[in-house]
């Protein structure tokens, strides 16, 4: 029983990182449609400079999060200006792009490795404290991952819904061409989709450095979950995202509870597989 | 063409052939490395590299071996690719014209080893610590204790101290596979019970899951098998949800240190495990000439290849000194086996044993404000 | 030297690897991301036939291929039910769960240590141990690879592969099982990935779970992406350049431990620079152009109604017959009570308001929808159970309001893929009989010709359909319909926004059709046109016939004049 309450709060405290993770891409999978491979990278980086701020320019962490956050969101818009923008303007298919984007992949997961070196980058000067209930234990760090998700989720949804901008954005998910038709900026939106997204990204970026440290490796688990949460949570669906986050952590966890756990990857495609093919639309289906 | 013609033309021939077998020195020696100079977990390759490099630049500084000069060649298998470290093997002996390498982690020693086998070249292998590298080619050594001799020591360590139920954790790797199979036979050959062994892959987000189900089955004491720095990780995490039960490891860096930060504090690593002490002059030098180079202290991966190298440095000389041809791998496996015992930079000396597998002083380590501190040592089987 | 032929053997092995997913995603159009699967399990195959068995290398790759196209069609099963984002993570998923099973079959796969000591390809009693006497057996057998998948390409199949890839919906209505298509072309494609995998893991002598991640499916994705999907020289240069950049990278000399990553930094930069020159991939996708100069001078320049084959038959005679036709989606009846009828030479108009559910009558007709009530005969057959190409064969065929045209295949490859019964559109005989199909092609090319005459398009046989004017397109849906050789033809507003001239010509063609003794449906909102051609008018409405009779009578009705005319 005990195993089950602490594999329960696992999954909700990894279920929020997903979602932050899944978030992020959503905002610029569902907006742009470009397969942005390299949001893991782009993520990775905004940790690191997170890591440096706190820990060679001596910031308190919640300034470095701040610029840290800032600097990912410039990070994210410049991969799409000199990146994606080009192909967007030629018109190229998908995968080309997203040929492209791995090239931008292995770049800034090299130029991590070269810029930061390859060790692992913690941070000791943040102290935090483990909580219980019951028999299950908690940190503070799990707490934060939690309240990150909620707040940045809110804000979002309601950035979304009532501002001009994000109405606007929600049109181009819709319907790019319909958008552009109506006199939408789709230029200016992608690159505010991308500002944002990558700014998500660091905020989880940022609570992963304290929880378990820094590699030049972490992009790439991290958009492959993003991915898959937002395509099993339905394209184009914030909410459906975030679900989904929840959902594999929650298999993750909890599939393993009276399972070998060598075989976690398998139990969670296994369920996603099934899931898929039951729901071919992800799980918030859209009109 | 007359017959003296002939005659001359197979004199000339046998002429050019007794000359390449005197074999001038070459213009350098070169020594071969494959490491994981990229990938999943490229700082493996800096350390292992960099270990392997100051030994060369020491050795070069000395004058090399009779004014010749030593190189090292690294090759990149990706963090463990089979092919990049096959291509990168072929490159080495083709184009670079190495008769020794350093290879790391078991399978791409295993990729490897056939072709240094038909090649003969010598390979000295200081990651890698599956029992399948041993005894499969005369030309295949290894520099480092094997998980299967380790598991042995850590078992009896453990109970020793008190511990009836014990529980694992690893990765899903050749290297966790090997840990927790000899482990688990030496600690039921004890007698004793085996709670819980858990596996998660390496790439693996996260490792709550298999901490959460390791602490619910209540053990006495953990093995911590997984890697550098998931060693340091795992650490943490036992420590964060209220463990405090001893940790045993046979792998842990400076990597782990940090990783772990102030949850360190009373792990203890059983292995060959490299610290520079005042009892032993050498390691001094190692680790200050390391720091000064990398500004890190050196690992045990570090140590292996630098050692390695002083190996493959010593068996050159002693080759050469016997004189013919004898800058090749089978005069370099001869020169070992003729005395297989190399002053080592752990302390005292190491052995070949006649699996390939060099003896080196097995200790009790335990963490104390993230240094370790030797205890005792032990018994590697 | 070794060295050399070394990086050679990966080329060839890439090659094959590239060629074969080309197969796939740049002629099937389906994206499964789960090469390596296939890669691995043709290694595996080998590593464990070789190893545990004892058995040598011809064998353990014929088993290897066997076993690989098995989990091809596997894999295919997902490919029908979902497309596009959704089979990339269903297959990125299965190519996870592949990873873990060859990490925890110890007993069988050695689990992540896999299989060391497999032994070499012997030929002729000589161990190929080495590369330089690999090279030879590598090269022939990405020739072999190349040779099967080109083939593959250049036949009827792979011309009916391409219109899936164009439009799954328009292949189906002419006549396409996409089920079978889809099946054969995964076991192809797993098949001779198997065979790179056979020759890997006899050439390494060594198998592990490593080789085969998901990042070993993106570098191949990467080769047919930077080669030019569609095109299978293109894979070939994709897969030599990602090999041999980096190889030739290594002898950039950079200086310290980060050599390598700076290397990776070039390599990324490289790759998308030559992206950003060649957006399209490096070579354009390759024209399998129809053998159509050989046949085109004899062929009139406007056919005469013999081109079409006259259907059997009396004129007048129900070919047709819907009865009570129901459908609903969810609770909302589309169509409620629909009662047709269609004769040989008869033309009949479906006509009615927006919604009425024209069009999804025309589904439920053509196997599109399955009916949730009603029978449909033809010839006295039941309809309502089959699929859509299965419906085709029957004899009844339609078009698309959206015309649904296979944009990227030239004006005869539209006509040709829809000719029904090709011997090429049988792998087996592509392979075995290959005189049989090449005589087939000749005649399917005359009569696609043929038929490009007859709707006037013979002028525009070779020009791609993405090139044509509004009106010509109108005309090659029809000239697509009648390929089909159905005898009934069910037209989505074939007439809509053209000029009267054009109106004039389909108008024409129609009435041929007719006279040919085809049972012929359109759907039509232009009444000058309907009273044209139509015998008879059917005026449904929410989904159920509120009248029907012949044109003339029926615009008189005042009450429906109200109604619809306005």
């Amino acid at each position: 029983m005990d195993l089950l309450i602490q594999l329960t709060l696992n999954g909700l405290f990894n279920g929020a990182h997903f979602a932050l993770l899944a978030m992020g891409f959503a905002l610029i999978f569902g907006t742009t449609g470009v397969v942005h491979f390299a949001y893991g990278p782009v993520y990775a980086v905004g940790a690191y400079i997170v890591w440096a701020l706190v820990a060679l320019a001596g910031l308190p962490f919640w300034a470095a999060v701040i610029l840290g956050v800032a600097a990912t969101a410039a990070f994210g818009v410049a991969s799409y200006l000199f990146i994606y923008r080009p192909f967007e303007i030629g018109g190229s298919p998908p995968f080309v792009v997203l040929v492209a984007s791995l090239g931008l992949f292995i770049v800034l997961k090299n130029l991590i490795g070269i810029v930061f070196g390859t060790d692992v980058k913690t941070v000791d000067s943040v102290a935090y404290d483990v909580h219980f209930v019951g028999d299950a234990f908690f940190t503070t760090v799990q707490v934060g991952q939690v309240l990150a998700a909620l707040l940045v989720g809110c804000g979002i949804a309601l950035f979304l819904r009532a501002s001009r901008y994000g109405k606007a954005i929600r049109a181009m998910a819709d319907n790019r061409e319909m958008a552009t038709v109506i006199g939408i900026d789709t230029k200016r939106l992608s690159i505010l989709v991308f500002a944002l997204g990558s700014a998500v990204s660091a905020v989880a970026g940022s609570l992963v450095l304290l929880r378990d440290g820094l590699n030049p490796n972490m992009g790439f688990g991290a958009v492959f979950v993003a991915f898959v949460a937002v395509i099993v949570g339905g394209v184009g669906s914030l909410r459906g995202a975030v679900i989904a986050g929840f959902l594999l952590a929650f298999v993750q966890s909890l599939g393993m509870w009276q399972i070998p756990t060598e075989w976690q990857n398998t139990i969670v495609f296994v369920v996603l597989f099934g899931f898929l093919l039951a729901r071919p639309s992800g799980i918030v289906r859209r009109a | 063409m007359s017959k003296n013609s002939v005659f001359a033309a197979l004199l000339l021939g046998s002429v050019f052939a007794a000359g390449g077998a005197m074999a001038a020195d070459p213009e350098v020696y070169k020594i071969g490395g494959i490491f994981a100079m990229t990938g999943a977990s490229p700082h493996y390759g800096k350390v292992m590299s960099g270990g392997a490099q100051l030994a060369v630049d020491e050795i070069n500084a000395k004058g090399g071996i009779d004014g010749t000069k030593l190189q090292l060649v690294v090759e990149d298998h990706k963090s463990g690719s089979a092919q990049a470290a096959v291509a990168g093997m072929n490159r080495l002996i083709d184009v670079e014209g190495v008769k020794a390498v350093l290879p790391s982690f078991s399978t791409v020693t295993l990729a490897t080893m056939p072709i240094g086998d038909q090649k003969k070249i010598l390979m000295l292998n200081g990651g890698g610590v599956s029992a399948q590298t041993v005894g499969t080619s005369p030309y295949m050594f290894n520099i480092r204790s094997m998980a299967s001799d380790l598991a042995g020591g850590i078992a009896h360590r453990a109970a020793d101290q008190g511990a009836k139920k014990l529980a694992q954790i690893a990765i899903k790797s050749e290297f966790g596979d090997a840990t927790i199979a000899a482990t688990t036979k030496a600690w039921e050959g004890m007698g004793l019970k085996m709670v819980a062994a858990e596996q998660f892959q390496a790439d693996a987000a996260n490792i709550d899951t298999q901490v959460a189900k390791l602490r619910a089955s209540q053990p006495d004491a953990i093995a911590n098998w997984p890697t550098t720095p998931q060693a340091g990780l795992a650490v943490k995490r036992l420590r964060e949800l209220g463990m405090k039960q001893p940790v045993y490891c046979m792998e842990w860096t400076a990597e782990d240190s940090k990783v772990a930060g102030k949850h360190a504090e009373g792990v203890e690593v059983v292995t060959d495990y490299f610290a520079a002490t005042d009892e032993n002059p050498w390691s001094k030098r190692f680790a200050e000439a390391y720091k000064a180079k990398f500004g890190d202290m050196p690992d045990f991966y570090a140590a292996n290849y630098y050692e390695g190298v002083y190996v493959i440095a010593e068996l050159i000389r002693r080759s050469k000194a016997k004189g013919g041809d004898y800058y090749t791998g089978e005069r370099l496996v001869q020169a070992l086996w003729e005395n297989p015992t190399f002053d080592s930079v752990y302390g005292k000396t190491l052995t070949f044993r006649k699996n390939g597998v060099a003896q080196k002083p097995v200790a009790v380590f335990r963490l104390e404000n993230g240094e370790p501190k030797f205890v005792k040592f032990t018994s590697a089987e | 030297m070794e060295y050399l032929a070394h990086v050679l053997v990966m080329v060839c092995l890439y090659g094959i690897l590239a060629t074969s997913f080309n197969l796939l995603i740049g002629f099937g159009g389906i994206f499964a991301l789960a090469h390596a699967t296939f890669y691995a399990s043709g290694a595996y195959a080998a590593g464990i036939l070789a190893t545990k068995l004892g058995i040598g290398f011809p064998f353990t790759m014929l088993a290897g291929m066997v076993v690989t196209a098995a989990i091809g069609l596997l894999v295919a099963f997902p490919a029908m039910r979902v497309g596009s984002h959704y089979l990339v993570v269903i297959t990125l998923a299965l190519q996870a769960i592949t990873i873990d099973v060859l990490m925890n079959s110890k007993p069988l796969t050695g689990g992540p240590d896999g299989i060391p000591g497999i032994p070499p390809v012997s030929l002729f009693g000589t161990p190929l141990n080495n590369p330089v006497a690999f090279l030879p057996l590598a090269a022939v057998m990405a020739a072999l690879c190349c040779a099967v998948a080109w083939r593959l390409g250049a036949s009827p199949f792979g011309r009916s592969l391409r219109a899936m890839r164009e439009n799954e919906a328009a292949a189906q209505a002419v006549g396409k099982n996409l089920v079978r298509m889809k099946l054969v072309v995964f076991a192809l494609s797993a098949g001779l990935a198997s065979v790179a995998g056979s020759l890997v893991a006899h050439y390494i002598a060594f198998v592990n779970p490593e080789s085969f991640t998901i990042e070993e499916t993106i570098l191949i994705l990467a080769m047919v992406i930077l080669g030019g999907m569609g095109n299978l020289w293109g894979s070939l240069a994709g897969a030599a350049i990602l090999v041999l950049l980096p190889e030739g990278l290594k002898f950039v000399h950079v200086p310290g431990d980060i050599a390598d990553m700076v290397r990776q930094v070039i390599y990324g930069v490289v790759l998308i620079v030559i992206l950003r020159l060649r957006p399209e991939g490096l070579f354009p996708e390759t024209v399998f152009r129809p053998p159509t100069g050989a046949v085109l001078p004899t062929v009139p320049a406007n056919g005469p109604v013999s081109a079409v084959v006259r259907a059997e038959g009396a004129p007048g005679e129900v070919v047709v017959s819907a009865k009570a036709l129901a459908k609903s989606f969810g609770g909302i009846k589309a169509v409620k009570d629909l009662t047709i009828d269609l004769r040989r030479g008869e033309i009949v108009g479906l006509i009615g308001p927006n919604g009425a559910g024209k069009t999804t009558a025309f589904n439920l007709l053509s196997g599109f929808l399955r009916p949730t009530g009603g029978s449909i005969l033809y010839h006295g057959r039941d309809l309502t159970k089959l699929k859509p190409h299965e419906v085709v064969t029957a004899g009844l065929a339609r078009s698309f309001q959206d015309l649904k045209l296979f944009t990227k295949l030239s004006v005869v490859e539209n006509i040709l893929v829809s000719l029904p019964r090709q011997p090429g559109d049988n792998l087996l005989d592509v392979y075995l009989r290959p005189g049989l199909v090449r005589r087939a092609e000749r005649e399917n090319v005359a009569r696609a010709l043929e038929i490009a005459s007859f709707v006037g398009l013979l002028a525009k046989a070779d020009e791609v359909a993405a090139n044509l004017s509004y009106a010509e397109e109108k005309l090659l849906v029809i000239a697509r319909l009648l390929a089909t050789g159905a005898d009934v033809l069910l037209l989505d507003e074939p007439l809509s926004g053209l000029d009267t001239g054009t109106v004039e010509r389909i108008c024409g063609v129609l009435r041929d059709l007719a006279r040919a003794n085809k049972a012929i449906c359109i759907i039509e909102h232009n009444l000058e046109v309907i009273r044209g051609v139509c015998d008879e008018i059917v005026f449904i409405d929410e989904g159920r016939v509120l009248t029907k009779g012949p044109p003339d009578t029926l615009m008189r009705d005042r009450e429906l004049a109200e109604r619809y005319f306005g």
